[in-house]
């Protein structure tokens, strides 16, 4: 006489529990589709650079490192210099000539470096559209501060696979 | 979780035989004559509602009856010592089914957190030796016959590529992939260890981190860097 009211009874209970399971993996997937869309939008909050593609590229500790970047402007031989990664006007470094720039980014690097004497690496963004001579003048000037001799400089490239 | 305890809580009251029912009917065998009905209810539903039910079904006389009719096929088969320890295990199994839930999806965020972070550090760098603070022009003019023998890569200021080496003839290489060829060639046949990359200051960037690729691919022990002001 049970056993016909077991059958009765049972389904409904997993009808129950089913419902109680259907919740939390659509929670699950909602949060995981949640983060994936958070970075893939937001992650580069960096200005960004068209860097040069490479095959070859070593990963260095780019948080914590004393960064310059090149920036092409809008003629062929306009180019910008910030210290630091962000566009900001007051980074931007000033000055026609080549030697005031590297003045400007000795004083830069000798101050960061200075100021984190744990830094080992100086890093140069430059756009693969910036002419060598730019770079030269950031590297001229990195050079320029005795501390950033004692430092390894690179250049950043953009690995393609 | 409420809904568990409503159905467990359901069986024994419409005398229905459950999965567990005779631990579920035990404890309510041994627990109605003794009195200690109320610490089983207690630890059978901690959620506050299903206690209240249980008492009423046992004041109530037709519902008792109806129940006691089928408790007393199932006396018989229990001779449960302790019936409220199983009970509590059970509790306690529920329990752990319901902390693994939200370990999970925070593993599972963390996860894809970390993938991400990584996948997004596309940026590599390529190691420059520090520049040497001289005169630029002077340093250009000076022919680099060091002791060692050298490959030399010649970026003019209209992005073409010279390559040439100690013994060869110099050759004009239009493309990247041209240049990549001569340089190994070069290489090859030479064995130099260095590479001496001189560029136009007008030329791009690109093309000299290309040559400084292209160089590390092939092998160069010492990547030099030079830059000329002069047309070449």
């Amino acid at each position: 006489m049970s056993s016909q009211e077991i059958n009765d009874v049972l389904p409904r209970r997993k009808s129950d529990d089913e419902t109680d399971l259907d919740i939390t993996p659509m929670i699950d997937i909602t949060f995981l589709l949640l983060a994936f869309f958070v970075m893939v939008s937001k992650m580069d909050p960096q200005l960004p650079v068209d860097l040069p593609p490479a095959l070859n590229g070593q990963t260095i500790p780019d948080k914590t490192a004393v960064v310059l970047v090149v920036l092409k402007g809008e003629g062929d031989d306009d180019y910008t210099i910030y210290k630091g990664r962000t566009k900001s006007k007051s980074d931007a470094v000033v000055g026609d000539d080549a030697i005031e720039q590297e003045e400007q980014i000795a004083e830069y690097v000798e101050n960061e470096l200075s100021r984190n004497p744990k830094i080992q690496v100086i890093l140069i963004k430059a756009e693969g559209d910036v002419k060598t001579g730019a770079v030269e003048t950031v590297k001229r000037g990195v050079a320029g501060s005795e501390l950033g001799l004692t430092r390894k400089l690179y250049v950043a490239v953009e690995t393609t696979q | 979780m409420t809904d568990k305890d409503k159905n467990d809580n359901k069986n024994p009251e419409s005398g229905l035989p459950s999965d567990d029912s005779p631990s579920e009917s035990g404890e309510f065998g041994l627990a109605a004559p003794t009195g200690k009905f109320g610490d089983s209810s207690q630890t059978d539903h901690p959620g506050g509602d299903p206690p209240a039910a249980n008492v009423s079904k046992t004041s109530a006389k037709s519902p008792g009856d109806f129940k006691q009719m089928n408790w007393k096929g199932f006396e018989e088969e229990e001779e449960d010592p302790d019936p409220p320890v199983r009970f509590e295990k059970d509790t306690e199994t529920e329990h752990d089914d319901l902390d693994m839930t939200p370990m999970v999806d925070v593993v599972f965020l963390l996860l894809i957190f970390f993938m991400v972070t990584a996948s997004f550090t596309l940026q590599k760098s390529i190691e420059q030796p520090p520049s040497k603070i001289e005169d630029p022009s002077t340093n250009v003019i000076e022919d680099p016959e060091d002791e060692d023998d050298y490959v030399e890569v010649i970026i003019d200021q209209t992005n073409t590529y010279y390559v040439t080496s100690r013994d060869a003839e110099e050759v004009v290489a239009p493309s990247d992939r041209e240049m990549r060829d001569r340089m190994r060639d070069a290489k090859r046949t030479s064995g130099a260890p260095r590479l001496i990359i001189n560029a136009h200051v007008d030329s791009m960037h690109r093309k000299v981190v290309t040559v400084w690729d292209a160089g590390n691919a092939a092998g160069f022990d010492q990547i030099e860097m030079r830059t000329m002001e002069e047309d070449y």
